[in-house]
């Protein structure tokens, strides 16, 4: 008897999860949102902000090519290269700034960390798939471009279940 | 049990030789490219359906973590070795973290130690609920699949919004946290666990109370208490076989000893027990989670400030702590330099796959999936 | 497909457009011309309703579609439309491929997600054919050492005999493809032949997984049969006939399943065991060995493997319809009351404009009869759910519990059955000459 009651009990469980709620979204069509705008550093205080990390942003009027990021990556992953650039700023006399390769970055976070002067943050882009390996090497003025990201829905808990909105 | 034991006198050399056909004995390959195994072989010679004799063959992920460690200083070496073990990445840091400190002389501040506390239990639910996953669909249970893997990303959203990447999070530093976590975050983090919790409950019903995973689990694989202590089991499998033993509660660190928790020891030793203690441990982390963000203090630092190159004395510190599977410990030893000289990682997983063939041989081939994955073996941290 | 396709000419489309003229008007008069002379000369036209069906008629019908009825309705009688639509292949691969659809959904709701829903705009309804296209698609892999003939003659013949099964199922009152007086019997028959199949499958393959898993199929199809024939003994017992429409029959008043709860049980556990369904899916285990004995077997012959597979599943339920719930016997729901008049006057569209009746060749069926199928639908569909439930709801059994089940607890419960059934026919309240 302890089987049979096992068994209707199972049962019966799942005939009630046929009509759960589920908080399941419908990935291409619908994407999730984000609290905030990206993972930043901040070299006064040495503590970071709190932000999703993906795809990084690169400010030319503070970077002053100092090669921080690319000695931090180095032992890690490798990712940052620091090409000659054409443009002239005055806080970058050697006119270098960092190109990062997507397809050898993990996204540790450890470059901004690095940075003392706010120049590399990262943003909530996450979609940066491509068809060649080349393309995924960002140079500095790919870097700059501040990303369109879509945000729809989000988890949303009540009393009966969780859910999208 | 089988009353045809492969003969004592043989010698059986280990891996995968080439020998003579038998009558009998049936060589099966359960291999790296196969849908029961994971990512490490196990040489089984069967007799009809009894298992005489097992061969764990690990070694497929071997990447060789504790060399490479030795060429990176103690900052850049977070992402590389938290990648083991990349669902549990809090826990394994963890002990990193607390050695290092001790090395450098460092004080985390209070809101630092809640937050690690936070994210170490927030990850040992992950880790969990990803091993019951892969024991349901070894049983063949695609629903309990699908519900652990679905209940995670409650806790993985969590984890996003505080660390800022879903799996890979490198968050714990020598010295703190890396960030603070975002604002609002302790009310959305509180309903997520309740309605997680009230998920857990869920599986009592489906999996933990069916007749015929009962069936199938009760009095296989039975580990009793003197052979889990004397093949120095660890973690989840010593607690189903009635030791009480928990490095939360035995060497308390960071602000463990506050937290309100108890320990759960089932006395069977069977499958069934090895694996039901997880799920009844996953409360507990609730537990944990909730009473830490009520005592957490509502402001202050959360990372210490390094120097430059931080470099160590020509010291040696060894640290444990209670991940998902068991303890794991590190041993760094420092000649100061900013690299270490050597780092040692002792891992729960390895130290389990020692009870593997005690108990497989002798078991039916049809028990090898719930036995073999009962036992908590993640074969990438066994390699590091 | 990853040719580049040359530059746009019209000199090249006009020239294909005048090519494919060409060809079609050569092969109309090359074939056509004896075809037309062999149908004038050799064939006879059939008479319906004591008109002779020239070709002439048949392109007045093409003008006039509601002068075609007779001819559509006569059709409807003959064999072949029973066999190839409407209780035989036809209706059961639509059901098959709706069950499909249905279970991938209905699996997605219970384990909380949302299942196909990208192929086809709404919800993922095309998803069954993008599958269906894409293992037409594939090569066919034989291995090299396997059987050739067997191995070819695995998925026909289990997709024929899954056909032969669904031959014998009574959907509503005289629509049956084949109407034998043995008709139970003449299912164990059919349904003998799947251990073999499998057992086919798994040797001709030639390697070690399918080998296994054809083994397993072997020992739990035989072991659950024994049950799956004493559990309906009860019935036979009861009604007095093995004639599967004259069992229907017999439950106008109340279902078997109120005096045989047992056999109803027992008989539905063994459904599940020869469907191989979880949780008595040992045979395609896949943790232990990938695929079990359809390992080898890629492509359409999956398909068809697939296919044959459904329309049992189809075919069992309707058995269990048949002979435990009362077939097509229901409240009268459709066609809605008033019945008299629709059966003498016709239905009525436009008042003395169009009067279905005073159209040769309608009503197409009897009345009666949609009744009896939508009775016999909604039967099944609800059978069929409670088979692909315990598909999210139970782990597999193992191999020595699945023999223990089924040879020790259900023989004892069928057999328990066959004394309930004995009892109510020594009884005097049920079977020939009782009460009821």
């Amino acid at each position: 008897m302890g089987t049979a009651s096992g068994i209707i009990k199972a049962l019966n469980s799942g005939v009630k999860h046929i009509a759960t709620k589920r908080f399941t979204f419908r990935y291409p069509e619908q994407k999730l949102k984000f609290v905030g705008d990206g993972y930043q550093y901040d070299p006064n205080s040495g503590v970071g902000i709190a932000g999703y990390k993906g795809r990084h942003i690169l400010f030319h009027d503070k970077c002053t090519g100092c090669q921080l990021c690319a000695i931090a990556c180095e032992d890690i992953a490798e990712a940052i290269a620091m090409p000659k650039v054409e443009e002239e700023w005055k806080h970058n006399k050697k006119a270098i700034m960092p190109q990062i390769d997507y397809g050898k970055c993990v996204f540790c976070g450890l470059c901004v960390d690095a940075c003392p002067f706010y120049a590399l943050y990262m943003t909530n882009d996450y979609e940066l798939s491509s068809f060649t390996k080349e393309a995924l090497i960002y140079t500095p003025a790919q870097l700059q471009v501040k990303p369109k990201v879509d945000q729809d829905v989000e988890i949303q808990i009540d009393e009966k279940g969780a859910n999208h909105g | 049990m089988s009353n045809q034991v492969y003969p004592k006198d043989k010698e059986i050399l280990p891996g995968l030789q080439i020998e003579k056909v038998d009558d009998r004995i049936m060589t099966l390959n359960v291999g790296p490219q196969h849908p029961g195994s994971g990512h490490m072989r196990i040489i089984i010679k069967v007799d009809g359906d009894y298992i005489v004799h097992t061969d764990p063959d690990p070694g497929y992920v071997h990447r060789g973590e504790e060399k490479m460690a030795e060429y990176r200083n103690y900052i850049t070496n977070i992402p590389h070795l938290e990648r083991p073990v990349i669902h549990d990445s809090c826990n394994i840091l963890y002990p990193y973290c607390l050695g290092v400190e001790e090395l450098l002389g460092l004080e985390v501040p209070e809101r630092a130690k809640y937050l690690r506390v936070i994210a170490a239990e927030l990850n040992r639910c992950v880790y969990i609920e990803y091993w019951l996953a892969i024991y349901g669909i070894f049983l063949g249970h695609s629903t309990m699949f699908m519900w652990p893997v679905g209940d995670r990303e409650l806790l993985i959203d969590l984890l996003d919004k505080m660390t800022g990447a879903r799996v890979t999070h490198a968050y714990f530093v020598p010295g703190g946290v890396r960030n603070d976590v975002p604002p609002n975050f302790e009310d959305v983090c509180l309903r997520q666990v309740n309605y997680f919790e009230k998920r857990l409950k869920e599986y009592a019903d489906v999996f933990y109370d069916n007749p015929i995973l009962i069936s199938r689990t009760k009095d296989t694989g039975v580990l009793s208490r003197e052979d889990a202590i004397k093949l120095g089991t660890t973690g989840s499998v010593l607690r189903a076989s009635g030791v009480d033993f928990d490095i939360r509660k035995k060497e308390p660190y960071d602000v463990y000893e506050e937290m309100d928790f108890q320990t759960n020891v089932l006395k069977a030793g069977d499958s069934y027990a090895r694996s039901k203690i997880p799920w009844l441990d996953m409360f507990e982390s609730c537990r944990i989670i909730r009473d830490a963000l009520k005592k957490m203090p509502k402001s202050g630092s959360v990372r210490v400030k390094l120097k430059p190159k931080p470099k160590g004395g020509d010291t040696e510190v060894y640290r444990r702590v209670e991940s998902g599977r068991g303890s794991l410990g590190m041993h760094i030893v420092s000649r100061g330099l900013p690299q270490p000289y050597r780092l040692k990682i002792s891992v729960p997983s390895f130290r389990n796959l020692i009870a593997m063939p005690h108990l497989l041989t002798g078991e039916k081939l049809g028990n090898m999936p719930a036995v073999y994955w009962s036992l908590n073996y993640w074969p990438v941290e066994a390699d590091r | 497909m990853s040719v580049i396709a040359p530059k746009f000419r019209l000199g090249y489309l006009v020239k294909g457009i005048t090519d494919n003229i060409f060809w079609i008007i050569v092969l109309l008069t090359l074939i056509g011309i004896p075809v037309v002379q062999i149908v004038l000369i050799y064939i006879d036209f059939p008479v319906i309703d004591g008109e002779i069906w020239n070709p002439f008629r048949v392109f007045d019908a093409m003008t006039h579609p509601e002068r075609a009825l007779p001819l559509v309705k006569n059709f409807m009688q003959t064999d072949l439309f029973k066999v190839v639509a409407f209780p035989g292949f036809g209706f059961a691969a639509l059901i098959a491929a709706a069950v499909i659809f249905v279970e991938r959904k209905m699996l997605a709701k219970l384990q909380l997600r949302v299942g196909p829903f990208y192929c086809g705009k709404v919800e993922g309804i095309l998803q069954l054919m993008g599958d269906g296209l894409k293992l037409i698609s594939k090569e066919i892999i034989i291995p090299a050492k396997a059987d050739k003939p067997l191995f070819w003659a695995v998925p026909v013949l289990f997709a024929a005999t899954a056909g032969a099964f669904v031959a014998l199922i009574p959907v509503a009152p005289g629509w049956v493809v084949a109407d034998i007086d043995l008709g139970l019997l003449a299912v164990f028959a059919v349904i003998g032949f799947f251990p073999i199949i499998t057992i086919l499958a798994g040797w001709s393959s030639n390697s070690k997984f399918p080998f296994i898993g054809g083994i397993r199929a072997l020992y739990q199809m035989v072991s659950f049969e024994i049950p799956l024939i004493l559990s309906l003994l009860g019935i036979v017992m009861l009604t007095g006939t093995l004639n599967l429409s004259e069992i229907v029959e017999s439950q106008v008043n109340f279902p078997w399943i109120i005096f045989m709860p047992i056999g109803a049980i027992v008989f539905f556990i063994c459904i599940l065991a020869e469907l191989e369904r979880i949780p008595f899916d040992l045979p395609e285990a896949e943790s232990e060995i990938v695929a079990g004995w359809l390992t080898e077997l890629s492509g359409m012959m999956y398909g068809l493997v697939q296919l044959g597979s459904y329309l049992k599943l189809y075919a069992f339920a309707a058995l269990f319809v048949v002979l435990f719930l009362g077939g097509w016997n229901g409240p009268w729901v459709y066609p809605i009351e008033p019945m008299a008049e629709i059966i003498t006057d016709g239905i009525v569209i436009m008042p003395d404009a169009l009067v279905i009746k005073d159209i040769p060749g309608l009503p197409l069926f009897p009345q009666e009869m949609i009744n009896g199928t939508i009775w016999f639908i909604l039967k099944t569909a609800a059978v069929i759910f409670f088979i692909l439930l315990p598909r999210g709801v139970f782990p597999r059994v193992r191999i020595d519990l699945l023999l223990k089940i089924g040879w020790y607890k259900l023989i004892v419960l069928a057999f328990v059955n066959i004394f309930i059934a004995l009892a109510l026919v020594y009884g005097g309240i049920i079977g020939p000459g009782g009460i009821l």
